[in-house]
Formats: C-alpha cells, sequence, structure tokens
C-alpha cells in the first residue's frame, strides 16, 4: 500500500503532508454526514477551529485581522510617528535624537515672535500665507470643476455620436501621473511654450507671457490644468449618478410637455444632488492635498502640502526644527480635512434617512 | 579528547577562513552624482582598485538632487550607503568615518590639508579625516563669446566690476534681441560671490554669522534691479519656489543670455556640449569689496553606519594617492584638492584653449578671493551654510516678484536664518 502510494506520488513529500493535514482534521471534527461534506470538515479544520474559539460573532474581526493590520502599519504608523515629530524637536527623524518639544512647534508655527531666537518670526507668515493661497485656490478650483464635471457628464450622457469616445477623452487625464501632467504642461506654458508662441504668432501679444511666474496666471493655470486632470473623474460619478435616476420619471414629464430645461431643474438636479455632495466633498479634500501637479509645474504660490513639504527638509537642507513645524502643520491640515469628511459623512446620512 | 578538541576545530576555523576571506573582498556600495564625467573616471579606476585590494564597489550614479534632498535622511535612517560623493562637507560631519586609524595621515595633511577642515566638526578641535577632496570648485562666470562679437560689444577686461559687465550684457541682450543677458544657479553659494564683491561680510568679527549688513544690501538692490530690467531672466531665480535649486546652464548651453555664473565644475560639462559658440571663463568681477568667488568643492567620504570601514577606507585612500588624483584632475578637467599637484601642475593633455584658459581662470579666482574676500573661505568652512544657501534664494525672490519689498524680504531674511541655524 505505501509503495503503491509511493509511486504515486513519486518521491514528492507534499502529498504525505497532506494526508497529515486531514488526518489532524479528521481527529479534530470528528465529522459526520455525506462524504462531501465530511471532507470538506477536514479540509476546513483550521476554519472550523478558529470559529469555535473566536465564536460566530468574533470570526469576521479575524478575517479582517490581516487586512487591519496591514492598513494599521501603512495608515496609522505614519500618523503616529508625524504625532510624535509634532511633539519633539530636533534634526534627525529618529526619535532616540528628538527631545521633548510640548507645543513649541505649535508657537514656532503661528506665533508672531521667534521662541528661539526672539526675532519675529517667519514661519507664521509662510504658513498662512500658504493658507491664504490654498483657499483662493480651492475657492476656485472646486466649484470650477464641479460645475464642468456636471457640464460633460449630462452632455455624455445624451445619446451623442462617438458617447464612448468622448467619455474616453474626458476620462483620460485621470489616467496621466500628475508629473507628466505638470511637465506636459510646462512644456506649453513655459515663456517659450506652445501657447506664448502661438499667441506671438497671432499678433495677440507683443511678447511671451510669464504663465507660470506672474502671481495672476500661476494661479490662474494651477486651477485650470488642476481641473483638466481631475475632471474625468468626477464626471464619471455624476455619468453614475445620472444613469441611477429613474427613466420613467422623464418619459412621464415628456408625456406632460416638460421643457428640458424643467426636467433639469426639477428632477435630474434633485435627484443628482446626493451624488453631487459626495463629488463636491471629495473635490474639496482632493484639492485641499494639491501637490504633485503643482510641483511639478513649479508654480509661484505655496500651497499647504508644498509648505509641508518644504519646511519638513525633504527638500534641500534639514534645519534645526523643520520637521517638527511640518508635522504640526501637517496635523492642523489632517484636522481641517478631518473636519470635512465629517461634513460629508453628515451629510450622507441625512440624505439617507430621508 | 584531543581529537574531539581537533575536530571541533575544524569548522571555526573553516568560519573564521571565511570571514578573513570575506573581509578580504569585501563589496562597498558607492552613491555617486556627476556634474560632468566625474563617476565615469572614477569608474575606470576601479579595476585597479580590486587589484590592489581584493574590494570591489558597486557605484551608483545618480542626479545630485539625491545627493542634496535625500541623503542625510538616508543616514538617519541607516539606508545610507558605505561611500558616497557629497557637497554639504561641514554639514554631514555627524556621519562621517573617521579615516584616521586607516590611512597615512602625514601623506593626507600634506596634500590636503587646506581643505579637510570644511569637513570638520565646528569649533577647531576636530582633527579627523574624512573624505578626499575630489577637486576645489571656485564660482565664476562664463561668457558667450560670440554674442560679444555678434553684437559689436566689448568684453570688460580683468578688474571690471559687476556693473561694468551689468552695462555690457545690456547692451549686448538689447542688439541681439536675447531673453536676458545674465543667469544665476538659484543658490545663495553662486550669489556669495558677486555679494562679496559689493562688499557683504556674512561674519562678523567674532565669527558669527550676520547676513544683511550694509554690503549684502547694496547686492541685494542690485540684484532685484536687474530681474525689474530684464538683465536677468525670468526662468531664473523668479521661476522657483522656497528653497528650491535651480540650474541655470540650460539657458546658457542654449544660446539664451551671453553670461552664466556658474562655477568651475561646469568647464567639462561645457567643453563637450558646446560646439555652436566661443565661450569663455572671466575673472570674477570686482567692487568695492574685493573681486568675490566662492571655493568650494565635493568629497568623497565614508560614512560612520558602514560595516566595511576598512574597505570604504582603502577606497578613499586609493583615490586620494596623487596618481589617481592627477588622473581624476586631467581627466574631469577639474582643479585638482591636491596641494602637491596644485604646485606642480596637472597635465591636462589635449584640453582644448578654452579649458586650459579657463582652469587657470578658476584657479586665479581662488588665489584672488582668498586676498580680497576672505569671508568666502570662512563661508565654505560654516558648517550651516547649506541652510543658508536655501534661505536666501526664498526671500530675495519674493522681492523679485514684488511679494515683499526689498526691505522687507531682507528683514525676514535676517530672522529666518537666525532661526534656522539655532539649535
Amino acid at each position: 500500500m505505501l509503495d503503491a502510494l509511493q509511486n504515486a506520488f513519486g518521491n514528492s513529500g507534499w502529498p504525505y503532508a497532506f494526508l497529515v493535514y486531514l488526518a489532524i482534521g479528521w481527529a479534530i471534527t470528528r465529522p459526520t454526514g455525506p462524504l462531501f461534506g465530511r471532507f470538506m470538515s477536514m479540509l476546513g479544520w483550521p476554519l472550523e477551529m478558529a470559529q469555535r474559539l473566536a465564536g460566530s460573532t468574533g470570526l469576521p474581526y479575524l478575517f479582517l485581522l490581516p487586512n487591519m493590520l496591514i492598513f494599521g502599519l501603512f495608515t496609522f504608523a505614519p500618523f503616529f510617528i508625524n504625532m510624535g515629530f509634532s511633539v519633539t524637536e530636533g534634526q534627525s527623524i529618529n526619535f532616540e535624537s528628538r527631545d521633548w518639544a510640548g507645543a513649541d512647534n505649535l508657537r514656532r508655527l503661528l506665533s508672531e515672535t521667534s521662541i528661539d531666537t526672539g526675532m519675529a518670526n517667519q514661519e507664521d507668515d509662510k504658513f498662512l500665507s500658504a493658507v491664504a493661497s490654498t483657499f483662493v485656490f480651492v475657492i476656485f478650483q472646486v466649484p470650477i470643476m464641479v460645475f464642468f464635471a456636471l457640464c460633460t457628464a449630462l452632455a455624455l450622457n445624451r445619446k451623442i455620436v462617438g458617447r464612448g469616445f468622448w467619455r474616453s477623452v474626458f476620462f483620460y487625464p485621470v489616467m496621466l501621473s500628475p508629473v507628466v501632467v505638470g511637465f506636459l504642461w510646462t512644456l506649453i506654458l513655459k515663456r517659450q511654450g506652445v501657447l506664448s508662441l502661438t499667441l506671438l504668432d497671432w499678433g495677440w501679444i507683443d511678447e511671451p507671457v510669464q504663465w507660470l511666474t506672474d502671481p495672476f496666471w500661476t494661479m490662474f493655470w494651477s486651477i485650470f490644468v488642476y481641473t483638466w486632470a481631475h475632471l474625468g473623474f468626477y464626471m464619471l460619478i455624476l455619468l453614475a449618478g445620472l444613469q441611477a435616476i429613474p427613466k420613467d420619471l422623464y418619459e412621464a414629464a415628456r408625456m406632460d410637455g416638460t421643457s428640458e430645461f424643467r426636467m433639469l431643474r426639477r428632477i435630474t438636479l434633485p435627484l443628482l444632488m446626493p451624488t453631487m455632495l459626495v463629488v463636491f466633498v471629495l473635490a474639496l479634500i482632493k484639492a485641499f492635498q494639491a501637490f504633485e501637479e503643482l510641483y511639478a509645474m513649479n508654480v509661484r504660490w505655496t500651497s499647504l502640502v508644498a509648505y509641508i513639504f518644504e519646511t519638513s527638509g525633504l527638500r534641500g537642507q534639514p534645519t534645526a526644527n523643520g520637521l517638527g513645524i511640518a508635522a504640526t502643520a501637517s496635523l492642523l491640515v489632517a484636522l481641517v480635512l478631518v473636519v470635512l469628511s465629517l461634513i460629508q459623512i453628515w451629510l450622507s446620512g441625512r440624505e439617507a434617512r430621508r | 579528547m584531543k581529537s574531539t578538541l581537533k575536530l571541533a576545530s575544524l569548522p571555526i576555523a573553516a568560519l573564521l577562513a571565511g570571514t578573513l576571506s570575506a573581509q578580504a573582498n569585501d563589496e562597498i556600495s558607492f552613491l555617486c552624482y556627476q556634474d560632468g564625467t566625474e563617476c565615469d573616471v572614477i569608474a575606470q579606476m576601479l579595476p585597479a582598485f580590486t587589484a590592489a585590494t581584493g574590494h570591489t564597489v558597486a557605484m551608483d550614479i545618480v542626479g545630485y538632487d539625491i545627493i542634496r534632498d535625500q541623503l542625510e535622511n538616508q543616514l538617519q535612517s541607516g539606508a545610507a550607503p558605505d561611500v558616497a560623493r557629497v557637497t554639504n562637507l561641514g554639514g554631514l560631519n555627524p556621519y562621517y568615518l573617521d579615516l584616521t586609524p586607516y590611512v597615512d595621515t602625514a601623506f593626507w595633511e600634506e596634500n590636503y590639508g587646506a581643505t579637510l577642515a570644511w569637513m570638520r566638526a565646528a569649533g577647531g578641535t576636530d582633527q579627523g579625516i574624512y573624505g578626499w577632496p575630489t577637486q576645489l570648485t571656485v564660482t565664476g562666470p562664463y561668457v558667450n563669446v560670440s554674442m560679444f562679437e555678434d553684437a559689436g560689444v566689448d568684453m570688460p577686461g580683468d578688474g571690471a566690476t559687476w556693473l561694468d559687465w551689468a552695462d555690457a550684457l545690456t547692451q549686448v541682450r538689447d542688439t541681439l534681441g536675447l531673453t536676458a543677458g545674465l543667469a544665476m544657479d538659484r543658490t545663495a553659494h553662486r550669489v556669495a560671490g558677486p555679494a562679496f564683491s559689493f562688499g557683504a561680510q556674512f561674519f562678523d568679527d567674532a565669527g558669527q554669522p550676520i547676513f544683511v549688513d550694509d554690503g549684502f544690501r547694496s547686492f541685494a538692490e542690485t540684484f532685484v534691479e536687474w530681474h525689474r530690467t530684464g538683465l536677468m531672466p525670468a526662468e531664473g531665480w523668479p521661476a522657483g519656489s522656497g528653497t528650491q535649486y535651480r540650474n541655470a546652464a540650460p539657458l546658457f548651453l542654449s544660446g539664451e543670455v551671453a553670461m552664466l555664473m556658474s562655477g568651475s565644475w561646469m568647464i567639462n560639462n561645457f567643453a563637450t556640449n558646446i560646439t555652436d559658440f566661443d565661450w569663455r571663463a572671466v575673472p570674477a568681477p570686482c567692487g568695492p569689496g574685493g573681486c568675490g568667488a566662492m571655493p568650494g568643492g565635493a568629497a568623497i567620504v565614508a560614512f560612520n553606519s558602514t560595516d566595511k570601514p576598512e574597505a570604504a577606507a582603502a577606497f578613499i585612500d586609493f583615490l586620494a594617492q596623487t596618481e589617481q588624483a592627477a588622473s581624476f584632475a586631467s581627466q574631469t578637467l577639474n582643479i585638482p584638492a591636491h596641494q602637491g599637484l596644485q604646485a606642480s601642475g596637472v597635465d591636462y593633455g589635449d584640453a582644448s584653449p578654452e579649458v586650459s584658459a579657463a582652469l587657470r581662470v578658476f584657479a586665479q579666482n581662488a588665489v584672488t578671493a582668498a586676498q580680497t574676500t576672505p569671508q568666502a573661505y570662512t563661508f565654505q568652512g560654516y558648517a550651516k551654510n547649506f541652510v543658508i544657501y536655501g534661505v536666501v534664494p526664498d526671500y530675495l525672490t519674493r522681492a523679485i516678484t514684488g511679494e515683499m519689498t526689498l526691505d522687507e524680504a531682507l528683514a525676514a531674511m535676517d530672522a529666518d536664518i537666525a532661526a534656522q541655524i539655532a539649535e
């Protein structure tokens, strides 16, 4: 018998290990009932054991454990490390070389006078300037993008020629790397770039415009490029929302002779509002975090994330307290994002309860 | 019993032999950046190093940004290479491996004594030997000679001031319709030389940094004015933000400006890549404060986190020997930091007349700067100079773009530097 098995399995050891595994399963579970059911019990004995140990309510958490561990490692660990940086000071990224600072980094970030030198503090000006610039960006970029995403979704929800193609065209920038987007637009917008040269050729301007250096134009193009790069994603969400609106409502309205514009105002927009809300809050959070495209384009204003990136010493020379100040600033930004997320959850819940 | 001991000793002996042979043939990791062909030249020397010592080197050639922006974090997190080519000589001192136990200190002191101090800790008590200064660099301007000829403008001669050059460059720009006349890399390292010429001191008598004085203010006013009038391009300093470094060499290479304020490390690059116009390095322009130029250089250092200190030290010691140092200087067209070679001269082989002339000009810049603006050498040896390199462009740019008045920018610069260098 043993020889026959050995011949059947060759010299590989795993079939024996499998048989031992099944034998342990039989010994533990003592299966009864139909043959297939018994086999499955023997096969799944570790799960049955886990269920017996954890109980039926605890089992889902057991399944979630690997995911939670990985999620915790890559999400919560950096968050707590960041909190650690914000209450310690020093140039090193190793906690053993950092001294306790308490709220000193918050004072370094926001006070008028430097606690280290007694001179005028510059960090509060830089931070508040980044906050102000980011607010300007968010206030213009989010409504403009949501508006155009809505218009595009409405247009592409209609039966137009080449609808699939147009949907791809608008979604295409979303698939591009932010760095590619940045470099692509830099080629267009730099002093000797395509835009300036074209406008010069047409005689619309007399000399090349500093699109990325001029304070007005750098913000304008930041908003434009960021909208161009992200519009497709929000358009897709709105398109899904539009397609979820029951068609019979429109049919009934048409039978009553309702105009297209009135249908838009009375049916489409009200029923799309929950989706619009999600899109608006997501766009708001994303705009607060704007960085990659703007960094690659080398725009002349400093966003909040760029301020944190710069101050932390990730670019250039780490400074005595830069990492702690940057960590404190990032926690303040995180606080704003948490508030926005809570608003989204509350609004979504309110809509669902209706 | 004896036989048992013998038997037991066999594997131990084998293990020791293995360990010893491993020590004799260590592989060290080397992070290298190059302005021209420096890493390529070192790569050609590696077989000779391996033949001489048995050690091998795994070289990784990276962009300068990696060295400038990431190396210190790698050092702090224990993920650093064994050896690297760096420019923040004083700032990285806490991480250096002291090569003193592994090298002939008399040879090093005799040939590199003048530059070894740049890698030592502040205070004057540190006598360690931390790395091989690969070259002595000096800042100074390059001129597009063809443009001056085409414009029919005479080039200012030796001893000309920055204002003389600004006038001449403005004429060239206007005549040829150039984007701008003068470009400069966006870092305080490049403005330091001109600022010294305008009388900036950077340090008080006690050696404490005093960045903004009358000389620096005078330079800053002129610098902002040069941008306002279009003598300097909007693609240079104003296009950068924060502490960002921006290389202005592409503007010179593409023929958009007639002068580039850069340094001796670009000679090889220009000798290789400029084929459509004549270029020349000119003496550092002067001013009321002297004829300022910033000395400096890169060094190949080993880090104390290495687990192969002997191999790392052997590699650096091998490169520092006169034969290798001469070969490196000759092939990379650099001024050697090796004092013996400085005295005897380096045979640059079939270097073009432009290259030979440029090397002479930059060597003279270093001598003139030592005589007329000695604070340049103090600044180079200052351990936190890299912090200042970043802060200055941030505020000068804001003054250029009108985000701040110059007075506000200078006051903010002073306060911010004080905060950034405070322990």
